[in-house]
């Protein structure tokens, strides 16, 4: 879906980097690919560097080229961050999209990095014990040019999102949260919904920034006060991955929104 | 225009000459001038490259592919650690057929932490896909450059190339190196060529998952590159040697008073110089031994091996690299080609030194042996005082 819409936002300008996940494997056989786009697919933690030496080789070449690197939540939280990390310091000049569907889905969905508290995965049976990474908070103390996130259960925002990333000179960081009905547990119809109810409760944050100033997007206003939260429930329940999840890990969810917001807020007033 | 330069300067300077467009650089001892030189040039305004400082050799790897694959030359150099961190993507591009230069300047690999020369590092690369040459003087760190980027680009071959020498040995010691002009470079380098180009009017894609059969078939192409290269590399070297005096690169490896000689010992890289020394002075004292140097290790040229040693009544073959629990490299490649009595020898390891005096003993000593008996096995020569080598640890043996 994330990629259907990119094609709407970016136009036919695009050259893409796909490092390991599913979509190394849905475009489909060689020598072409279901894109549309022209594709380099490379190894698990090469993408963001893959990309510095692409754009750069466009710009020798006089050719104006969007370049795209497309990643998976592991490739970019866990075994692709140092050179993620590399490539946003010396703010190379390129889109980078993270699809954040929370564990490696596309070998059966173990935890990563990015994989919340008390979700139930093939590596953790028991529930992960520790918090998601905050990737957007870590690319933005890189000092990065734009950083923003969004939700295929709000295709505009995530499309207004890209055309804005698209105008912009140097590294650009995207997170998609991409709810994955096989690796949270429920029916492939309430994907979107599943989305939706993941910015209403507050869990994922709607943002945009650029340049360092903050701008929290219109689903996602209700959230700067906790009175108008959507309870975590909502969008928990619906989920077979929270099964084991226990008051205590509720509460500690609950406060993983909390802080999340906390720091959105001062990082507003700043 | 010849000018007293150390092997990392060449490389720098055989870059600069090749027009090269992106640069991934990342530093470790001992190739790390090769890039400070690229970077001060480029800061001179001599270079129009792009450098990219990166954060990880495996980094370097994928930006220098990143470029090459969308369509411009692209180069990096690294050592030991840095080779082996790389390891993934140098499979990656050759796999990818992306044509590229990269220098490797040898050094032992850890654990524990030596810094010093061995060519295992450069060694343990040979099953990648890479066409692999190994220079033993700064000159021909500079010319094996060049002509890497042309071998590189022959639409024959679109394979990498990695070209290799002794750290410090060479990397750091300033000889006399013969320049080939810049006009003289850029016709013989012709404009880039590549398999394909990364491109939003062409749409091609690359690196998506293949069946099966076109995997094998696309492993078999790169095999058939590697052996076809042979003719090309031959046929470079000749262009090569209209542009420098000096050149002799008409063959890929390198005979020495071979052809009276009835035994040889083989070498490659710097030390192969003292080989010559010891082999001269061996003669002198009545001993008919000849030298062959290793230039290339992909191609593997059997052809040329089997020609120059295919009639010695035995030979001894010198590695500065194991295969551990094997012996050397250049020793088991040699056993494959060839069946004649073959002796391996490993020494210099870690920068142990070795020098002409060695080479003499371990040659007259080996002549000695052969005469009155079958020679085979792999021997670990140390020079001077080590007489034994404990089992386990040093800190842990009593």
């Amino acid at each position: 879906m994330t990629m259907r819409m990119m094609g709407m936002a970016l136009g036919n300008n695009v050259a893409l980097i796909v490092v390991a996940g599913c979509s190394s494997v849905i475009q489909g056989m060689g020598p072409k690919n279901s894109y549309g786009y022209p594709a380099l697919n490379i190894a698990f933690a090469a993408g963001p560097a893959a990309a510095s030496g692409m754009w750069r080789a466009f710009k020798q070449r006089n050719k104006d080229v969007t370049v795209v690197v497309w990643a998976g939540d592991g490739g970019t939280a866990d075994i692709g961050f140092a050179s993620l990390s590399g490539a946003a310091e010396r703010n190379e000049n390129f889109i980078y999209v993270c699809v954040d569907n929370e564990a490696y889905m596309n070998s059966g969905g173990q935890r990563s990095g990015s994989t919340p508290h008390g979700a139930v995965t093939p590596t953790t049976p028991e529930g992960k014990k520790e918090n998601k990474k905050e990737l957007l908070f870590l690319m933005l103390d890189h000092h990065v040019p734009y950083a923003a996130t969004a939700s295929v259960g709000y295709p505009h925002d995530l499309m207004d999102k890209l055309r804005r990333a698209k105008t912009i000179e140097g590294f650009r960081y995207l997170q998609v949260l991409t709810p994955d009905p096989y690796g949270w547990l429920f029916d492939p119809s309430r994907t979107a919904e599943v989305g939706k109810l993941a910015v209403q409760t507050c869990y994922w944050p709607l943002l945009e920034v650029v340049n360092g100033r903050v701008q929290v997007s219109n689903e996602s206003l209700h959230c700067l006060r906790k009175e108008t939260r959507r309870p975590l429930r909502d969008f928990l329940s619906v989920q077979g991955r929270y099964k084991r999840l226990n008051d205590q890990d509720y509460k500690e969810l609950e406060s993983y929104v909390d802080y999340t917001w906390d720091r959105i807020l001062k990082l507003m007033r700043t | 225009m010849m000018k007293v330069m150390s092997g990392n300067e060449a490389v720098a300077l055989a870059v600069k000459l090749a027009r090269v467009g992106v640069v991934g650089i990342y530093p470790i001892t001992p190739q790390t001038t090769i890039i400070e030189e690229l970077a001060e040039m480029r800061a001179r305004g001599e270079l129009s490259a792009d450098i990219v400082r990166v954060e990880s050799e495996h980094s370097a790897m994928a930006v220098t592919l990143g470029a090459a694959v969308s369509g411009v030359r692209s180069f990096t150099a690294t050592s030991s650690q840095g080779l082996l961190y790389m390891h993934e993507m140098v499979w990656w591009t050759s796999g990818s057929r992306a044509p590229l230069v990269m220098v490797v300047a040898t050094r032992a690999v850890g654990a524990p932490w030596n810094i010093w020369n061995e060519n295992t590092d450069f060694m343990s690369e040979r099953d990648s896909g890479w066409i692999m040459a190994f220079a033993s003087t700064p000159q021909e760190a500079l010319d094996l450059t060049l002509q890497a980027f042309r071998i590189s680009e022959d639409p024959r071959v679109f394979l990498p190339v990695m070209v290799g020498m002794d750290g410090f040995i060479l990397s750091h010691t300033k000889t006399n190196v013969f320049i080939p002009s810049q006009e003289d470079v850029d016709n013989f380098i012709p404009p880039r060529r590549q398999p394909y180009v990364i491109d939003p009017e062409t749409k091609e894609s690359m690196g998506n998952i293949f069946p099966p059969i076109y995997y094998m078939k696309l492993r078999q192409s790169i095999h058939e590159a590697i052996t076809n290269s042979e003719e090309v590399i031959k046929e470079v070297g000749r262009e090569y040697n209209k542009i420098s005096p000096l050149g002799d690169y008409g063959t890929l490896n390198v005979s020495y008073k071979l052809d009276d000689a009835d035994y040889a010992v083989v070498t490659m890289g710097a030390w192969s110089l003292d080989a010559m020394e010891a082999v001269d002075k061996l003669r002198e004292n009545g001993l008919n031994v000849g030298l062959y140097r290793v230039r290339y290790i992909r191609p593997w040229s059997e052809k040329e091996i089997r020609e120059n040693l295919g009639d010695k009544r035995a030979i001894l073959v010198v590695d500065r690299a194991t295969s551990l629990g094997r012996g050397g490299p250049l020793y088991l490649e040699l056993k494959s080609t060839l069946n004649i009595p073959i002796k391996g020898v490993v020494t210099g390891l870690g920068g142990v030194s070795v020098g002409k005096r060695d080479f003499y003993s371990l040659i007259s000593r080996f002549v000695e042996e052969a005469r009155y008996s079958e020679v085979g096995g792999v021997e670990w020569y140390y020079p001077g005082e080590v007489k034994e080598v404990e089992l386990g640890t040093p800190r842990t043996a009593h």
